[in-house]
């Protein structure tokens, strides 16, 4: 039996195209039909938004992108129709705009406990469909217990900084490989896939990797 | 100054993909244009 091909995603909580990327990656996995093993990094796209940011995700693209409230609105308006075309009801009324590094050293912490992928899915789901709040460690806490990890042992990861390194270490193993934007996925250490690509383009190049070693076999 | 190493990856798929970039999040025109077609197909036009 062949190896499972190895798929890094480098991807931040709070990015529309992230979740929208992951649902059309799993399709083109499942239109492979191989077996293929994934890891989440983490990317911070805004670092320096506080935790208690202020405001509607309109709020944070008017004030900090200069763009107008209309326009906006528009991009909200069309990210989620997008979003509902892979069977995503985004609720961009209730989103809590925050600092999601926290919820990348709960993503570690996860990956410690060999449950990753369902933190991935989760904390998505939190942030995208369910407006909880997904950089304080209390809420975190509370969605990590949801699907079964240790509440009080969460918050004392995140209150020590446990995986900070791990989550700056793959911030920097992002800007080794060149990527300046999320979703990217690195297929067998050595193809780039940048962005919500259709699940066709996920399902080509693994395919390619599986006849690759097929071929040196 | 630090000397950032690029390790080398093979580019696939579509260049104009949708991504987050820095704290934005842009919408290439042929996503647009696939909202229209999808909303064209719901009301079975």
């Amino acid at each position: 039996m062949s190896e499972p091909i190895k798929v890094d995603i480098w991807s931040d909580v709070q990015c529309p195209w992230c979740f929208i990327g992951k649902r059309k990656f799993e399709a083109g996995v499942a239109e492979f039909g191989g077996e293929v093993e994934v890891e989440y990094h983490s990317f911070e796209l805004a670092p320096d938004t506080p935790v208690d940011f202020d405001g509607t995700p309109v709020d944070y693209l008017s004030d900090r992108k200069g763009i107008s409230r209309a326009q906006a609105n528009e991009m909200i308006d069309r990210v989620t129709g997008i979003a509902k075309a892979v069977g995503l009801d985004y609720d961009y009324d209730h989103i809590h705009q925050t600092n999601t590094v926290k919820a990348h050293e709960l993503l570690h912490y996860a990956k410690s406990k060999g449950r990753q992928l369902e933190m991935k899915e989760r904390l998505l789901e939190a942030y995208f469909l369910n407006g909880e709040h997904v950089g304080r460690i209390a809420d975190l806490a509370d969605i990590a217990a949801d699907i079964g990890l240790d509440r009080d042992d969460v918050v004392r990861a995140l209150e020590s900084e446990e995986f900070l390194a791990d989550v700056k270490a793959d911030v920097a193993q992002a800007a080794e490989y060149g990527i300046n934007g999320v979703p990217f996925f690195v297929i067998d250490g050595k193809y780039g896939v940048s962005g919500a690509q259709e699940a066709q383009a996920f399902a080509n190049v693994l395919a390619k990797v599986a006849s690759e070693r097929e071929a040196v076999q | 100054m630090t000397d950032a190493r690029i390790i080398p990856l093979t580019i696939v798929g579509d260049p104009t993909a949708a991504a987050c970039v820095g704290d934005f999040c842009e919408i290439p025109e042929h996503h647009e244009q696939a909202v229209v077609n999808a909303r064209l197909d719901d009301d079975n036009v």
